[in-house]
């Protein structure tokens, strides 16, 4: 971490590694990630640090007790207090869906001790969906902009973020049990990929494909029916060659745009081959 | 009976039953008399198939859409000619089944509002009336064929419009309506290819002539209960139908073959029949006769005697219908359908589903509703409504999933405050593909056109038990060969399932699909189905093959190919 050699904003912007932004701009925007916890049979790792996610996919698929954790408080308090410590005024703490992670209840308990000088904001969002509202915060606390500016931004970025997936099965969703329709899901078919869009913290279901050259094809039509879009980040979990041949059927992609092998925390519940998007409408 | 007394009891009856002036209760006497001579002839309109497979019963359709008019207005004593035709017009609706019986509750609703509130109907009136009638059914149809009961429905109110000039008479007007009726339902084979290749005449225009032919013979005062045509061609004999139509009191179902010594009186035998029993069927084929019908169990030997004192009988089959019900209910009570929940302001997909494989299937891709029904037993419009009515949103999504179900639907959707679309599926598969977009909680408009859009995405193939010999589109079939359809239509016969099966496979190019999905009938055993699933495998290895149990009656098995 470069975090002593540079200058300390203001304004420090957190996450947790829910986000899926890549290292290198998370360098170059001096945003603080807080690694969330893999548990493996008792034994725990921090995502990205310790594990790839790479290996994380292969043992998903043959290990059963697996299962995610937020950072303790003691963490978030810990991180808190040093920026605090090193001259930034303010800390913006920004998470994935309450709904669907005990992230944002962790750091909102560590934000306690330190009064209004750390503010906790709930993405209802995850991986880029969540990212992109970092990103967007991160650049305007470099550029100076005062918290209340920040913060309706975020609000006004977090309306215009779309992520919709194609899973592989609904197995993994259901297991997980945060999401109630699924539960009904029994599956029947054999063959069926759902589709979900996740919005405000809720899963929602967009139907099933019942083949995997239907289902990209009708994720592309899902992509281009929204329209022209400011920001675009593919993702997959651990489906690197299909994610790629959906990226190449795109007619146009803005210039920056990512391909991420997302976060563990989603790869848990939505298990192995599934790919999707995250966009920023304008 | 001397001729004599013949002609004057008839007089006395034309006296009673043409009575005047036509009010309220006067139109429902004619409803009824539509009604029973349609039951009575009931056998003969579903005959009229053009396709040899077991379709929705275009008769059994238009007799329960009746029936419902009837029942609507049983208990009313209302003399106002025009205010009965609305309960009539709205009893039809309600129970309106199959595209056949959704017509005919479109022109008893123009038929109504073109009365209104008439005290009595008179002669102009009637004209008028089957003017409205047609326009508005013809209104209520996307895309109007022509040699269809619409046609029917066009040359009548235009019989009536001449026979202004001659009569003032409403029984009068009627005469040249049921005349005209009957030599439009005769023109139909040359006005739509199918019906002359398949040598029939169009069924609902034949019912609609039953429907008046009836409040004519009442008016005349003639029978209503013995069929003209009360022998039709064995071929054309549908049985094993009986379990839907079950009467109280009628536990055993006989069918007889029997060869008679000397000709038969017909009118007699089936007077004979009628004493013992209900349901009746008689067909008959190079002078051997087949008759069905069902009788109380203290009774079930009486048919088998009566046909051993008319000639040598061949065959006997007996089946205890209250214990294949019970079965059917045990069957059906096996496993739970656990259906989606819908949330306040959700889309709700509601089903039309002919099995419990099927219906389980839907259930899990997130149908919130089933209507049970399909080929053969399709459900009215009442049903439709029920299935949602109490559904916690407002916004309704009909899967119709056969072609005779897409008009009922769609008048479900006419018949409600709630925000109803229909999709236009004619197949399970078709049904399938659609319930796949469903984002319940996405945009109503944008989701109804996705759906549409997705059931043209899939290839449908059914194999089911040809019910006659018939050559169509250069495919000559014969009755009980295995055929196969491809998006509904014929392409092929076959000896065996396999041969349908594979052969249906090889016509849809199935090798250039990547999922081929099979549904067993309820007739299919698990080991059967596998056997064919596994045959398919070796033939498409490249394909991923699944086999599920679909339950439906009629196709042993639908195919689903994408």
């Amino acid at each position: 971490m470069n975090l002593e050699s540079t200058v300390q904003a203001e304004i420090a912007i957190v996450t947790d590694s829910t986000a899926d932004i890549p290292s290198a701009l998370t360098e170059e925007l001096g945003i603080h990630v807080v690694p969330n916890v893999i548990m493996i049979q008792n034994q725990s790792f921090e995502d990205g640090i310790d594990i790839t996610r790479e290996e994380f996919y292969e043992r998903l698929v043959t290990t059963k007790s697996i299962s995610t954790g937020t950072a303790s408080s003691g963490k978030y308090e810990e991180k808190f207090d040093l920026l605090l410590g090193k001259g930034s005024r303010h800390v913006l703490s920004i998470h994935a869906a309450s709904l669907l992670s005990g992230i944002f209840n962790a750091a909102s308990l560590a934000a306690r001790s330190f009064g209004d000088r750390v503010t906790v904001v709930d993405s209802r969002q995850l991986s880029l969906g969540l990212g992109f509202q970092v990103l967007a915060a991160a650049e305007d606390a470099i550029r100076g902009a005062p918290l209340d500016n920040i913060l309706s931004h975020l609000e006004d970025v977090s309306r215009r973020v779309r992520l919709i997936a194609m899973l592989d099965t609904l197995e993994y969703v259901r297991r997980s049990g945060r999401v109630s329709w699924a539960r009904a899901r029994i599956g029947e078919l054999l063959k069926i990929k759902p589709f979900i869009e996740l919005k405000n913290g809720h899963v929602l279901s967009l139907g099933e494909a019942r083949t995997t050259q239907k289902g990209i094809t009708r994720l592309k039509d899902l992509l281009l029916a929204l329209g022209p879009v400011e920001r675009l980040a593919v993702l997959h979990t651990n489906a690197e060659d299909q994610a790629r041949q959906f990226l190449a059927s795109l007619p146009i992609t803005p210039p920056d745009s990512f391909l991420v092998n997302v976060t563990t925390v989603i790869g848990t519940h939505t298990g192995p081959n599934g790919i999707g998007f995250t966009v920023v409408l304008p | 009976m001397t001729p004599d007394t013949q002609t004057s009891q008839k007089n006395i009856l034309r006296m009673n039953f043409r009575q005047r002036p036509v009010d309220g209760i006067a139109l429902k006497n004619l409803i009824q008399a539509g009604l029973i001579w349609l039951r009575t002839n009931q056998q003969v309109v579903n005959s009229l198939n053009v396709f040899p497979v077991p379709d929705g019963d275009t008769g059994t359709n238009m007799v329960l859409t009746m029936q419902s008019a009837l029942d609507e207005i049983a208990d009313s004593a209302e003399r106002n000619f025009g205010k009965m035709a609305h309960s009539v017009a709205h009893g039809a609706l309600m129970g309106a089944r199959g595209n056949s019986g959704v017509i005919l509750s479109q022109l008893w609703r123009g038929f109504a509002r073109a009365v209104d509130s008439q005290d009595f109907l008179d002669a102009p009136s009637f004209a008028r009336a089957f003017a409205a009638a047609r326009d508005t059914a013809y209104k209520g149809v996307v895309r109007p064929v022509e040699g269809t009961i619409l046609t029917v429905a066009k040359d009548i109110a235009a019989a009536a419009e001449t026979a202004l000039g001659h009569t003032d008479d409403p029984f009068t007007l009627l005469e040249f309506v049921v005349k005209a009726a009957d030599q439009s339902v005769e023109r139909t084979p040359e006005l739509l290819p199918v019906l002359k290749d398949a040598g029939v005449v169009d069924a609902g225009g034949k019912g609609l002539f039953y429907i008046l032919e009836g409040m004519l013979r009442y008016a005349n005062g003639q029978g209503l209960e013995l069929p003209v045509t009360a022998v039709q061609p064995l071929s054309a004999m549908v049985l094993g139908e009986a379990i839907e139509t079950i009467e109280p009191g009628q536990d055993v179902e006989v069918v007889v073959d029997f060869k008679p010594h000397s000709s038969l009186d017909i009118e007699d035998f089936y007077r004979t029949l009628e004493g013992m029993g209900t349901s009746i069927q008689v067909g008959e084929g190079d002078g051997l006769y087949r008759f069905h019908i069902h009788v109380p169990l203290e009774n079930q030997y009486k048919p088998i005697e009566y046909a051993k004192s008319l000639g040598t009988f061949t065959r006997v089959t007996m089946e205890n219908l209250i214990a294949q019900m019970e079965d059917l209910e045990a069957s059906r009570g096996g496993s739970k359908l656990t259906l989606a929940q819908v949330e306040q302001n959700q889309i709700a997909v509601v089903v039309v589903s002919p099995g419990r494989g099927i219906s389980r299937i839907f259930a899990s891709l997130g149908a919130a509703a089933v209507v049970e029904g399909g080929q053969t037993m399709n459900p009215s419009t009442e049903e439709i409504i029920q299935a949602f009515v109490n559904l916690p949103t407002d916004r309704i999504i009909i899967l119709p999933n056969n072609k005779n179900i897409i008009l009922a639907a769609s008048n479900a959707a006419t018949l409600t405050v709630k925000k109803v679309a229909v999709i236009p599926c004619k197949s399970i598969p078709q049904g399938l593909a659609a319930i796949l977009r469903l984002a319940p909680d996405g945009d109503f408009e944008a989701v109804v056109e996705e759906m549409t859009a997705a059931i043209n995405e899939v290839v449908t193939g059914e194999i089911t038990t040809a019910t006659r010999s018939v050559e169509i589109k250069k495919v000559s079939t014969k009755e009980g060969q295995f055929i196969a359809l491809l998006n509904g239509e014929l392409v092929l016969a076959a000896k065996n399932l396999e041969g349908a099966c594979l052969g249906l496979l090889e016509k849809a190019h199935a090798d250039h699909y990547e999922l081929i999905t099979l549904f067993s009938g309820a007739g299919i055993s698990n080991i059967e189905a596998n056997r064919i699933g596994d045959l398919i495998r070796q033939r498409y290895s490249r394909q991923e093959i699944e086999v599920k149990e679909g339950g439906q009656p009629h196709y042993h098995f639908i195919l689903s190919i994408e």
